[in-house]
């Protein structure tokens, strides 16, 4: 017997044996060694839409781990949504924009070579000054959504002498704002909690966003036996949990309020007591009113005239804790300020006006102000004629649509800048061929965002800002029912080469000249702000807790005595509206029914899911997954008519352009109606989930405006579809 | 006196809306990469125009009292902890996917890129941090109500006794302990 | 399930699992059925069957480990002994059942052929070479001792599928006995077909005890295939839902055409119609070589489609 070779053998087998086993115990300890130690929980506020709802962040090891909700925010009631919780993918995404960038190749091209951030400046004030000489500061256009830090990029572009400010609630809620102020003086939220009644005409609250009216909807609804009406040419989600829900036939949702307008002061059963003490104008409601009949309702609306009736005196009968909602984007037809203006009277005279289950006028917190240097006020008038064209908008805001038409007009002056904060006018506004046409058109395109937008992709410079999880914001008091101030921190330091707004901002600024304007840091802007809170030490406080939540609210009835005037020409509520009447408006809505489709369209209508953000989130991998691809929506009857089938190519076209699209074939959607999901088909290649992927709704949209505020209009486009 | 801890959720299908929050707050807080999900939303679509019905039903493993993936798990991988929650442990499973088999519910699912199975174990991490499991706490319409059925006061107990509800395929045997509120 | 889970590799082990089984089964019989006096009568196809027994198994038992997510990790199957898990116990059953049947198969190697296996081995290794002995007196014991492990193995196989109440498909008591009762037809069928190929005179005793038996075993089989489906279509809603997999479903055709009808009905056909002399007279028959291949081949088919259905149709089935 050879020892040796026994040995051998005995040892290899051993050795094998043992490799098994080895590798089965490997991983785990590798794993407990990387499970380090470091959890650090820091609150902030999300992002992800505009609800900033309170968030704690849960960092390990100094990568985000998880976005918990805060249960102190009566905004969040302790709740985070899908958007909220992929707000992690946005900061780990590896085509974010992660260091300035300077076009390479031609407008659209995607040719980009990165620039150091002195290079991204130098270029862009040169520029900027370039069009200041030329044509003058008006010559740019200050275009962004809402931040935190908005005001900034805002008072950039002031100080630089532009009156070309134009922000997004012309594209989303410019009516109905408008409507509410001209008849409270004030936009009020809307007490859903305590509301027993509610009416919604669209405002898909169940599923196009996450509000706190989401949940208080969902919660009185449910648990206290509220009763919701829903009227939209979709079945949603807001359809499928609604009482009762009516395929309203689009665009005449006005017909419908006038009509229980009819019933309700024909039957008398408006809050008499509330309409003389509080308002102005009901005597010349009643004559107005009494040609509106349910029954002429019905042929405009397709609602039987009994339910009309009906809904109107349910509706009266709990008043004051009856509502109709009044949405928050009302983009949707020529006449939308008219119709939220008879939702607004038609909750007036019922009384449902700072009380429980009513329209609460907002409570507000002071914040206290940075004294930073004046500038002069912008000399030239705005290029969109605002006070021409729309006297009783708000000027701060602009009149988007109309401020493209008068650029790509060159009249009354020529526009040739073009600044982009967190926007994404290629995908935000109708009609894309002329939003492209209106980049082209400029000498000079500078975009500051998170992500390649497909603005950003037609841009000559871009600003790569840092995440709302990587920055310092100032902080923001939200008015509301239950007011409160939030805070926003950096939970990590920032990955990449990127600077927030006020940085980016500072750093243009030196090159034009205008330093003296932007002189502090975010923090001396952030306590100048905070020093008027009644709390001790507030930005200790801040920082641990997230946000500042004052006692005392909800308050009814601040507005509800004799010394209380109402912002309005009469000091009450305007139920008749003179100054209405003095810009040459109906004073009182008058029903203009909205446009037909043209034989062989369809009337194409827009909506939002819950996961998605408009355009800028369909990229995030977490909420793709949910919707990889958009498709038109049609009727089993029109697909019948059309001959095309589910999961079929079609062609829709409309006069501002085509598109192509498969189609999804459901019975949830009016047969005279399409409907597709915004945010697809983009041209940005680094958006590789949704590039080219679907269609974009931006190509096919056509442009309107609603007359009196001239925020735009986006259902009044009529498609025609054909299989391809 | 002491009880035994049992952790049990009742979900409220009336109020799902099918955000996908508890979908996003799962996949973060549990590391679930995207092609696979620890919990998802049923969608049930009726009718025709205009006559239509939707409703959306949350599911996820029903940490079943008599767990059949856990019966069957030849290594005890798969194991029951004292307070009900059904957990797997990584090192001890082998990949059999023979759990996944055994469950009525679709609930576990096999990693490709770990070689082992996977499934929801109510966030027990969270839990013994005193926390509710992700889905609980995002949820926007509050769906989902977490807690020790064997608490007489506790959130479970106090909606079974007074709300009548359901339990998913009875009929299998295992004893899920989700109950979804009629 | 979202998708099915065990495929081909799981199938291929309860095929091969239950051929060993059948194999260590007919062999055991026939080496403890003959009389004081008639001992060789059926030495032939039990030497086939205990020859043949333990590889198919290890074979299978190679394609269940290359299954498993960490295959690394097998070695914990044999830490761990859960009573509940047909799976644990079944593993065990795989390991004691190995260990008889390579000892079985040694036993009834002759002397030549030991001979052979050892001139393979380097003589250094002299600590193997003392394995060099003649066992062949506990061919009884160990058959007796075997023939419970084996009967084990090839009822375990069914138990693993029947066990799992979340699978109405498998929900019954029958997929054990079903499972069994073809692991040792297919025992049959190759050592039948051993017999068909080999050119040595025909062993007409031999096959006529394979013939005999495997005749039993499918009209068994039979038996419970039609309670099966009977039952089924009187039971839970579940149930019956689920034989729509083999009632119109996909496996319809597999089912009827294939495993009843080419894999179970048509063997037992002709094994009848060639048993016909022998039980009508008595007369020791001249068994036709080919048919008997075909037969075995069909039977061997047979056992392997019933697996396929079983194993794939079982995971499609639900309760909803």
């Amino acid at each position: 017997m050879d020892r040796r070779r026994f040995l051998t053998w005995t040892a290899g087998g051993a050795v094998g044996a043992t490799v098994a086993a080895s590798i089965s115990h490997f991983e785990p300890f590798l794993k407990k060694r990387e499970a380090g130690a470091t959890r650090v929980e820091v609150p902030t506020t999300c992002e992800m839409c505009v609800n900033k709802c309170s968030v704690i962040a849960v960092v390990e090891n100094g990568v985000i781990h998880k976005l918990n909700p805060n249960p102190a925010s009566p905004k969040s009631r302790g709740m985070l949504c899908a958007r909220g919780n992929a707000g992690i993918q946005q900061v780990y995404e590896p085509a974010r924009l992660k260091r300035p960038l300077i076009r390479a190749g031609e407008r659209g091209e995607g040719k980009w070579r990165p620039a150091t951030w002195d290079e991204a400046w130098d270029f862009t004030a040169n520029k900027l000054l370039g069009v200041k000489d030329k044509y003058g500061p008006q010559g740019s256009l200050w275009s962004s959504t809402e931040s935190f830090q908005e005001t900034f990029f805002k008072n950039l572009g002031l100080s630089f002498g532009s009156p070309n400010i134009v922000r997004h609630p012309t594209l989303c809620l410019a009516s109905v704002n408008l409507a509410y102020s001209a008849t409270f003086g004030t936009v009020p939220a809307f007490d859903l909690a305590n509301a027993k009644y509610v009416i919604m005409s669209g405002a898909n609250r169940f599923e196009s966003f996450i509000t706190p009216d989401t949940m208080d909807l969902i919660e009185s609804t449910t648990e206290r036996k509220a009763r919701l009406i829903y009227l939209d040419p979709r079945f949603t989600v807001t359809a499928a949990k609604a009482d009762e829900w009516y395929p309203i036939k689009p665009g005449t949702d006005l017909a419908f309020v006038l009509a229980m307008l009819n019933v309700i002061i024909g039957e008398s059963r408006h809050d008499k007591e509330f309409v003389n003490t509080y308002t102005v104008g009901f005597d010349k409601l009643i004559d107005h009113i009494k040609s509106f009949t349910p029954e002429w309702a019905e042929q405009e609306t397709e609602i039987p005239a009994k339910h009309i009736v009906r809904i109107a005196r349910e509706f009266s009968d709990a008043a004051p804790r009856a509502v109709y909602y009044a949405g928050r984007r009302s983009s949707w037809y020529r006449e939308d300020f008219q119709t939220r203006r008879a939702q607004a009277i038609l909750n007036a005279i019922v009384g449902s006006w700072d009380r429980e289950g009513g329209m609460v006028p907002n409570g507000k917190i002071a914040l206290g102000e940075y004294d930073f240097f004046p500038w002069d006020d912008p000399v030239a008038p705005r290029i969109d004629e605002i006070d021409k064209n729309f006297p009783m908008a708000a000027k701060g805001d602009g009149a988007y649509l109309k401020l493209r038409e008068n650029v790509l007009a060159g009249a009354p002056y020529p526009v040739k800048a073009w600044m982009i904060h967190k926007q994404d006018p290629m995908n935000a506004l109708p009609d894309q061929a002329k939003t492209i046409q209106m980049l082209q058109q400029m000498d000079f395109v500078g975009v500051i965002d998170v992500q390649m937008s497909d603005t950003a992709w037609y841009a000559d410079v871009i600003f790569p800002e840092s995440t709302y999880l990587e920055r310092q914001d100032p902080v923001e008091a939200m008015s509301g029912i239950w007011p409160v101030v939030v805070y926003r921190q950096p939970v990590i330091k920032p990955l990449h080469d990127t600077k927030p707004t006020l940085e980016i901002v500072q750093g243009l600024a030196k090159r034009l000249n205008l330093s003296q304007y932007f002189d502090f840091t975010i923090e001396q802007w952030v306590n100048a702000q905070v020093k008027e809170l009644p709390i001790e030490a507030p930005l200790e406080y801040l920082k641990k807790h997230g946000i500042y939540v004052p006692p005392d609210f909800p308050k009814y009835g601040t507005t509800l005595n004799s010394e209380h005037r109402f912002v309005t020409k009469s000091g009450k509520i305007e139920i008749f509206s003179d100054r209405l009447q003095e810009f040459g408006y109906d004073p009182l809505p008058l029903y203009h029914p909205p446009a037909q489709s043209p034989p062989g369209t369809l009337r194409l209508i827009t909506g939002r899911k819950a996961y998605f953000t408009h355009a800028n989130s369909t990229n995030n991998p977490w909420l793709n997954a949910f919707d990889p691809e958009n498709r038109l929506w049609l009727n089993p009857a029109t697909a019948d008519s059309l001959g095309v089938a589910d999961g079929q190519l079609v062609e829709a076209a409309s006069t501002a352009g085509a598109v192509r699209l498969k189609v999804k074939v459901t019975q949830e959607i009016r047969p005279d109606c399409v409907f597709m999901l915004h945010g697809f088909g983009k041209r940005a290649k680094w958006q590789r989930l949704v590039a080219g992927v679907g269609a974009c709704d931006a190509q096919l949209l056509e442009t309107a405006w609603d007359k009196v505020s001239g925020n735009a209009a986006l259902h009044e486009t009529f498609v025609k579809v054909r299989k391809v | 006196m002491a009880h035994k801890k049992r952790y049990a959720l009742v979900i409220d299908s009336k109020k799902c809306i099918d955000c996908k929050s508890c979908v996003v707050a799962c996949r973060a807080e549990n590391n679930v990469p995207l092609r696979y999900s620890r919990n998802w939303i049923d969608e049930e679509h009726r009718g025709e125009w205009p006559r239509l019905l939707a409703a959306y039903e949350p599911g996820q493993c029903q940490q079943c009292e008599s767990p059949a993936c856990v019966r069957v798990c030849p290594t005890g991988a798969s194991y029951q902890r004292p307070d009900g929650i059904v957990a797997i442990n990584e090192t001890e499973c082998v990949g059999c996917r023979y759990c996944i088999i055994a469950c009525p519910y679709d609930a576990r699912f096999f990693r490709e890129d770990k070689g082992v199975v996977e499934k929801c174990d109510f966030c027990a991490k969270r839990v013994d941090r005193g926390e509710v499991p992700a889905c609980v706490e995002t949820c926007p319409s509050k769906v989902r109500v977490f807690g020790d059925f064997n608490d007489p006061n506790g959130p479970v107990r106090r909606l079974l006794e007074s709300r009548r509800y359901y339990t998913k395929k009875p009929e299998a045997g295992t004893g899920p302990q989700i109950y979804y509120l009629l | 399930m979202k998708k099915i889970e065990w495929g081909y590799l799981i199938v291929s082990y309860l095929f091969l699992g239950g051929l060993s089984a059948g194999l260590y089964f007919v062999s055991a019989l026939a080496s403890l059925l003959p009389k004081n006096g008639e001992e060789n009568a059926y030495k032939r196809i039990a030497r086939i069957g205990a020859l043949l027994a333990p590889w198919p198994v290890m074979v299978g038992c190679f394609l269940l480990i290359f299954d498993l997510g960490r295959w690394y990790r097998f070695w914990k199957l044999f830490f761990h002994i859960r009573w509940t898990s047909p799976m644990s116990l079944g593993s065990w059953l795989l390991i004691a059942f190995s260990v008889v049947a390579v000892l079985y198969f040694y036993s009834w190697l002759t002397a030549g052929q030991r001979g052979w296996l050892f001139s393979r081995v380097p003589k250094r290794l002299t600590f193997l070479h003392l394995l060099d002995r003649d066992i062949s007196g506990k061919q009884r014991v160990l058959a007796l001792i075997g023939l419970p492990i084996s009967v084990g193995v090839g009822i375990y196989t069914g138990v693993l599928l029947g066990a799992v109440q979340s699978r109405p498909f498998w929900n019954t008591n029958l997929v054990a006995q079903l499972f069994l009762f073809s692991a040792l037809s297919t025992g049959c069928a190759v050592i039948m077909l051993v017999l068909a190929w080999q050119h040595e005179p025909a062993d007409s005793h031999g096959l006529q005890l394979l013939y005999n038996l495997d005749i039993a075993l499918m009209i068994l089989e039979f038996f419970i295939v039609v309670p099966y489906i009977v039952h089924g279509q009187l039971s839970v809603q579940a149930v019956k839902d689920s034989l729509e997999l083999i009632l119109g479903g996909p496996f319809t055709l597999l089912f009827w055409v294939f495993f009843l009808g080419l894999g179970l009905l048509l063997p037992l056909a002709i094994e009848v119609f060639e048993s016909l002399p022998v039980l009508l007279s008595r007369a020791t028959v001249h068994y036709n070589q080919r048919l008997t291949a075909v037969t075995a081949l069909l039977v061997l088919a047979g056992g392997f489609l019933l697996r396929y259905i079983f194993v794939f149709a079982g995971q499609m089935s639900r309760f909803n």
